[in-house]
């Protein structure tokens, strides 16, 4: 089991209230699966996405990410993981504006102090798996919207972590270039890569190879992604 | 990540930044350039006058005191050293016998007068009436001519020894040995003149005149009391040899037991923790702007930098992320402020180092910088440059990934 959620509890305190963004939430992902996390916004299918990335830790339950307790693990730790056994696709890409295809690429190597020329190795590697190793020196300010998220994915690559983890990738882009997104994705699982893919969008999730879908911080269905994407949500 | 690769990649990241900004970069550093500059200037200029003025004091000899009436620098009772019986002959005759630590003992008196040569005049020159022992008390040469010497003074004879700036401005082309100058309207022949000295503060040594003593006497009327120049035999008996001073001079002036000494043991290292005094407040005040100044520079970058991790929060999310921990990212920023400061420190420190060898030139202020001014400005602003970082890049590592993520 590559994902282990066991009894996850995520709260929030707001405004004297505690918010149960998740609520007892138990999953297991193994490797090799494409998994989508669908649910309306407000489901806690962000907190889940933040929690499986090790960008925040549940208040109750224990996380297991390839074999290793997550779920208490000190900042520092987090980064570490983080870096090696996450690869993040954000919605907005988020790449550094002023960096080129290259270096935005070699970013999670130099925080896994990897050398200069393997960093650079790495990278023409990872950016010509996504087709794009003929804008490798430009800047995201110079590639179009489906280009900017095939940097993020090389970057994701790049560092060959456990886990994919996308966030909306086709979020910010028109339908065709979307479609080509969700090719390289399913190309990728063809290729043995563990993704999760966060959306709210039915379409999206029935080309997963697995859907779980979330209402109010807990899961309310888990099954083939074209079953569960259109499945209408309803209230545990 | 080692913390090896955190300098290296901040370093990378920090001087990309700058570079990227490079209007805020320039401005940001003249902040804490001209706080530099400043600093560097005001304590070059402290330290060329402090050791012009070492200088000086040495050329008074460490070995030689000079007791007179009242104290050289005055602190207390005007009137209570007004009326001090005068200092005499006698008491000087008291010390010439009986002080075994004293190698030489002159009378000196002082005066002003104008004193010219042909059609060339000087107006209020200081004239001192002494004997030839002066020549060793108050460490003068006369590498032209020679001193004056006793029988000048037992024939009270009209002879004169030059200060060499008298000498070149009465004689700018010719030998002044054996001419025939003027005191007020008394002939003297130039016998010597004396090696050069220089100024102590404001006052040229070299613009000088010295005439026998028994002369000088017969010439100016009025001097009641006399001041007495003592050469001790060593440096290292000089404390001793005050005390033996002072207990001949209380003896001869039958200065009562109970009263303090009513004359003055004047030594040349008075003058240097006087003038310390008089200008170390000065002098702290100067640094003290010239601080004020680099804590403007300071918070110049702190401000920038806030900007800067404002601007940078979804970058910051970004980084984190990726796995760039708070260490990591707590560095880039402090090494983007450190790396301005010193760019600041250096630009200061070339302006500075200028500016002191400006104002030595074209004022009577001497600048030295010592190696260690320099050393301190470039770390200093360095250190401003940590200090004023660690908010900001404390602030940017503290920062919610998730939040910073989120941030448009």
């Amino acid at each position: 089991m590559l994902i282990e959620l066991t009894d996850i509890y995520r709260e929030y305190v707001v405004g004297g209230e505690t918010v149960k963004a998740l609520n007892g939430v138990s999953l297991g992902i193994t490797k090799g699966e494409w998994v989508a996390i669908v649910g309306q916004s407000g489901s806690g299918k962000s907190t889940m996405m933040n929690v499986i990335g090790c960008l925040d830790t549940p208040t109750r339950g224990t996380y297991r990410l390839n074999g290793k307790d997550v779920s208490h693990m000190d900042d520092d730790a987090l980064a570490d993981v983080r870096n090696q056994e996450i690869g993040f696709i954000f919605q907005n890409f988020q790449l550094l504006p002023r960096e080129t295809s290259l270096a935005n690429v070699e970013l999670p190597l130099v925080y896994r102090g990897i050398p200069a020329k393997e960093r650079r190795r790495l990278a023409v590697e990872a950016l010509t798996k996504v087709k794009l190793e003929s804008r490798m020196s430009h800047k995201p300010t110079e590639l179009s919207g489906g280009q900017r998220q095939r940097v993020a994915i090389a970057r994701a690559l790049a560092s060959n972590p456990s886990l994919l983890l996308a966030d909306e990738p086709t979020g910010n882009l028109d339908s065709t270039t979307g479609e080509e997104i969700i090719r390289l994705f399913s190309e990728l699982h063809g290729q043995g890569h563990t993704i999760v893919l966060v959306t709210h969008e039915p379409k999206i999730a029935a080309r997963c190879q697995r859907a779980v879908r979330l209402s109010d911080g807990k899961i309310v269905g888990d099954g083939p992604g074209p079953d569960i994407a259109y499945e209408k949500a309803t209230a545990a | 990540m080692s913390l090896r690769i955190d300098f290296v990649e901040g370093i990378v990241i920090a001087v990309k930044s700058l570079r990227n900004h490079r209007l805020r970069t320039v401005l940001t550093t003249l902040g804490i350039g001209i706080g530099v500059a400043t600093l560097l200037a005001i304590l070059g200029i402290t330290q060329g006058m402090d050791t012009s003025f070492q200088k000086q004091l040495a050329s008074l000899g460490s070995s030689s005191v000079y007791i007179s009436k009242q104290p050289w620098v005055q602190m207390g009772n005007w009137w209570e050293f007004r009326n001090r019986k005068p200092l005499t002959l006698e008491h000087m005759d008291a010390l010439r016998s009986q002080c075994t630590l004293c190698k030489s003992v002159v009378p000196m008196l002082d005066d002003n007068e104008d004193v010219s040569f042909l059609d060339k005049e000087m107006a209020f020159i200081d004239i001192t009436g002494t004997t030839a022992d002066y020549a060793s008390v108050g460490g003068y040469e006369t590498p032209l001519g020679r001193f004056l010497s006793e029988s000048d003074n037992d024939n009270r004879s009209h002879v004169a020894v030059l200060g060499p700036g008298v000498a070149d401005t009465l004689f700018p082309l010719s030998s002044p040995l054996g001419a025939s100058i003027r005191i007020g309207n008394k002939p003297f022949t130039v016998i010597g003149v004396l090696s050069r000295k220089g100024k102590i503060l404001d006052n040229d040594q070299d613009i000088t005149v010295m005439i026998p003593f028994n002369t000088f006497k017969g010439y100016f009327k009025g001097h009641r009391s006399i001041s007495i120049g003592v050469e001790v035999r060593s440096p290292d008996d000089m404390s001793a040899a005050e005390d033996q001073m002072s207990g001949i001079l209380r003896r001869a002036r039958q200065t009562p037991p109970e009263k303090p000494d009513d004359f003055a043991i004047n030594k040349p290292d008075q003058l240097a923790s006087t003038y310390q005094k008089l200008t170390g407040a000065l002098f702290g005040v100067a640094v003290g702007i010239g601080f004020i100044t680099l804590l403007v520079g300071g918070i110049g970058i702190m401000n920038i930098m806030l900007v800067s991790v404002r601007e940078r929060t979804r970058e910051i999310g970004v980084r984190r992320a990726l796995g760039a921990r708070k260490r990591t990212i707590i560095i880039q920023f402090m090494l983007e402020a450190m790396v301005v400061s010193a760019l600041g420190g250096l630009l200061g420190t070339i302006v500075g180092l200028g500016g002191a060898k400006i104002i030595s030139l074209v004022s009577p202020l001497a600048a030295t910088v010592k190696p260690l001014t320099v050393v301190f400005g470039v770390s200093f602003a360095a250190l401003v440059g940590l200090l004023f970082g660690i908010w900001p890049a404390a602030r940017a590592a503290s920062l919610d990934p998730v939040e910073a993520l989120r941030q448009e």
